[in-house]
């Protein structure tokens, strides 16, 4: 069998789109947990963000408003989870959870009408040059902005964490809210605007798959991406670069299993399609079992409230 | 320049209690206060208010003749009132330095030389970019103080500083606190330990259940006017009686015990050996980190042994887990309370049927006897006078003399012939300390046996018949105790050797 070169650019090309929501939703997400607050609504904020991205597509024919209107539904609907467990105390995981629900209902409910339509093509850069040099072409050229953005988004996160001010106040926050405090940080303010940052790239990974990856609403269409967003932070260890590794083997092997499918390999397809959740969570259980880095970025306080007593 | 911070008609109400009941006092810089009181007495609370934690419900504080609102930490710091906290205001995970630049407004550079120039000034030396979870209790406090010093306070208060620090560390803190005060800066001193207050302050404040009681000039006082003061009552020295007639009968022999830790951050024990004898309690000395928690853990069964290596009553026990040596009728009270032996958001008959699975009737068939647990804890909670009778109530709302005398209270019921004690009246007050002290004494007075590991040296020559010192996880010769001298233990604690 000859494998030709280009085909091989063409399937790293679909891995990496496929890893776009991923690496959106958990890197926002990780900017969320590092603050302590876990927030479970990740896959519900995905889905608002998919069909709010569509709707104001097809409505306003805009994709300006609307991909920064799905940014502003998942500000939205992640308001609602900032506003219950940090001005009322809820619990993170009970909220989370119910947020995931909410979103999956209320967005069936919008999308109704929305059923059927085709999506607009997404302009794309660089596309010139994507014949240019083969192989390497379609891999770095001819791709949304949305997609340059999320491949750089690991590693602004990671300079945002360890080299700036703020990035150091949300660390601190996420260690320990009290100690935070009583140095005279807004705890209460820095874990709302990261919930709210979270929320924004939850709505863009998941107005990325309903505007670009396949350019439609379908009922349920983030398929538990939200999910595995939340796997790949915590098994990441909060690592913004062992993300994108995570969501490159994961988009990969999806990707994979599906030629593998269509070749007929003889094996059982359900194995095939559990085999992405088991390699990853395997990879990055191994890339990341050094007990003290684990415990240096874990955030301590999360998942737990923060009272503060007058 | 000098300084003057006056508190003025100070009152701070929470639901059931009243914290600060009028307080005023003044103060002026160049000496250091003492601001004494036991727990509870709301000393806490008072410099919370001075440090902008939380305000009062009425009255004012003046610094320098001006009214002072302190509506958030960053008041406090923006007016030159530093505060190092009883429990560390630290980020475990950020790097020392991380810490220290969060709230401050200069560039790295810039800052990272001050801290060089403080750190040379006062005889620090810290790594800068390491964790501070790696450094030991000594060193946060330190990253605490720099932390004050680098906004050049006028009034810095430190609260319970020495409750966590080793006797080397003490004495360090101790000659840093003069050194700041030579340089004028005002130093308010939290404790309820009386022998530092005798030792470095100048003026004492004592405060009783939210009331100043008194203040004066410490030349003025002595320990036992002082103590008196505190607690409101006469405080009795209490002193055992080594006799000499010693049952030589041996109950539980540690012969070659070995434990070599993965953990970097522990310490391993090499060649363990000691015995002891019914009726007798063996001191065990050391500062802090040179493997007490690895020998609790080891004697408790956290960590399990060699089966010959423990012999306890005739019977190897070494590889026994905690509730398996249990039956054989030991009993431990870890040094962590609110970690190690007790579960703080359960109530307090919840834990006390904690460790009695088998020996006690509190299980029946796998149900639990709530009342027969209850109609103990009741027991334990008037023998031992905690002072509450609601064993409904959450373990964390006691105070940590309250919880200890539970724990121990627990530990006793099924009368153990060997109680090991770890610290066992850390961070207590005085009242709280005595009464711990005089039940260990009664242990001994009933023929059973008590292995003491503590870092308080006063403690251990009060309580033990023998003594050694622990150093880098190796035990010295065992001495009697009445041949042992504060002295001795120091020099053998810092790896010194004697005849």
């Amino acid at each position: 069998m000859i494998i030709d070169i280009n085909f091989v650019g063409l399937i790293i090309t679909s891995i990496m789109a496929s890893a776009v929501p991923l690496i959106l939703a958990s890197c926002g997400e990780l900017i969320t947990e590092r603050s302590g607050v876990l927030n479970l609504g990740v896959e519900g904020m995905m889905i608002i963000g998919a069909i709010s991205g569509f709707a104001l597509m097809t409505v306003t024919g805009s994709l300006i408003i609307a991909v920064f209107g799905a940014m502003l539904a998942g500000v939205l609907i992640s308001t609602i989870f900032a506003f219950l467990t940090q001005t009322l105390i809820t619990n993170h995981v009970a909220t989370g959870l119910a947020l995931t629900i909410f979103g999956i209902g209320i967005s069936a409910m919008i999308g109704k009408n929305f059923v059927g339509i085709p999506g607009k093509e997404f302009p794309v850069l660089f596309g010139s040059l994507k014949d240019a040099i083969p192989f390497l072409s379609p891999i770095l050229f001819g791709h949304s902005i949305v997609f340059y953005f999320a491949f750089a988004l690991p590693f602004i996160t990671n300079y945002f964490l360890k080299k700036t001010k703020i990035g150091l106040i949300v660390r601190a926050v996420g260690d320990s809210p009290d100690s935070a405090s009583n140095q005279g940080i807004n705890v209460r303010l820095v874990r709302y605007l990261c919930i709210l940052y979270g929320g924004a790239m939850c709505g863009l990974g998941g107005a990325y798959l309903s505007m670009i990856y396949t350019p439609q609403w379908i009922e349920n269409m983030t398929g538990g991406r939200g999910w595995i967003a939340l796997a790949l932070v915590v098994f990441s260890t909060w690592n913004p670069i062992k993300i994108l590794i995570g969501a490159m083997i994961f988009g990969g092997l999806t990707i994979i299993q599906f030629h593998m499918q269509a070749i007929g390999v003889r094996i059982p397809v359900q194995f095939l399609t559990a085999l992405p959740y088991i390699v990853t969570i395997i990879v990055l259980v191994v890339i990341s079992r050094d007990s003290r880095k684990i415990r240096l970025s874990t955030p301590s306080s999360l998942g737990k409230s923060f009272y503060k007593d007058n | 320049m000098n300084t003057n911070l006056k508190i003025s008609n100070v009152t701070k109400i929470y639901p059931g209690c009243v914290a600060n009941d009028n307080i005023s006092l003044e103060f002026e810089s160049g000496k250091i206060y003492a601001l004494l009181g036991e727990n509870g007495a709301g000393k806490s609370t008072l410099v919370k208010i001075l440090s902008g934690v939380i305000m009062p419900d009425e009255g004012q504080i003046f610094l320098n003749n001006k009214v002072l609102k302190l509506k958030s930490p960053i008041d406090a710091k923006k007016n030159k009132i530093g505060m190092v906290f009883q429990h560390f205001n630290l980020f475990e995970t950020l790097s020392v330095f991380e810490n220290l630049i969060i709230d401050s407004n200069e560039t790295r550079e810039n800052l990272r030389e001050k801290i060089q120039s403080i750190m040379k000034k006062y005889n620090f030396s810290i790594d800068l970019d390491i964790p501070v979870l790696n450094l030991s209790a000594g060193q946060k406090q330190k990253v605490e103080i720099i932390r004050c010093l680098i906004r050049s306070p006028d009034v810095l208060i430190m609260d319970e500083p020495t409750s966590v620090l080793t006797e080397q560390e003490t004495i360090e803190l101790f000659s840093s606190l003069k050194q700041f005060s030579e340089e004028g800066i005002l130093i308010i001193y939290i404790t309820h330990k009386l022998k530092e207050v005798m030792s470095i302050c100048d003026e004492v404040a004592v405060m009783r259940k939210g009331q100043l009681v008194s203040v004066s000039k410490i030349i003025n006082e002595k320990i036992e006017t002082l103590a008196n003061k505190m607690i409101g009552q006469n405080l009795k020295t209490i002193k055992k009686k080594i006799s000499n007639e010693k049952s030589k009968e041996q109950l539980i022999k540690i012969s070659n015990l070995n434990y070599s830790s993965e953990d970097p951050f522990e310490t391993n024990l090499k060649k363990i050996n000691f015995e002891v004898n019914r009726g007798e309690c063996l001191g065990i000395a050391g500062i802090s980190g040179n493997g007490q928690s690895e020998l609790f853990q080891v004697l408790s069964g956290e960590i399990v042994s060699e089966k010959d290596s423990i012999i306890f009553n005739d019977n190897p026990i070494g590889n026994l887990n905690p509730q398996e040596r249990r039956e054989y009728l030991m009993a431990f009270s870890p040094e962590d309370r609110m970690e190690q032996a007790a579960i703080p958001q359960m109530k307090i008959f919840e834990n006390v049927a904690l460790n009695n699975f088998k020996s006690s009737n509190f299980f029946n068939n796998g149900l639990i006897n709530e009342k027969k647990i209850k109609e103990h804890s009741q027991k334990i909670l008037s023998d031992f006078s905690v002072n509450t009778d609601n064993v409904e109530l959450k373990s964390q709302f006691l105070s940590g003399g309250n919880l200890q005398k539970l724990i121990i209270g627990r530990e006793l019921i099924t009368s153990p012939e060997l109680l090991i004690c770890f610290n066992p009246t850390w961070g207590l007050d005085v009242g709280a300390i005595n009464y711990i002290h005089e039940t260990l004494i009664k242990i001994n007075e009933q023929k059973k046996s008590v292995i003491l590991i503590s870092t308080d040296t006063d403690e251990l020559l009060k309580l033990s018949d023998k003594i050694c010192v622990i150093y880098k996880g190796k035990l010295s010769k065992i001495m009697n105790a009445n041949e042992v001298t504060p002295e001795k233990l120091g020099i053998l604690m810092g790896g010194g050797e004697i005849d």
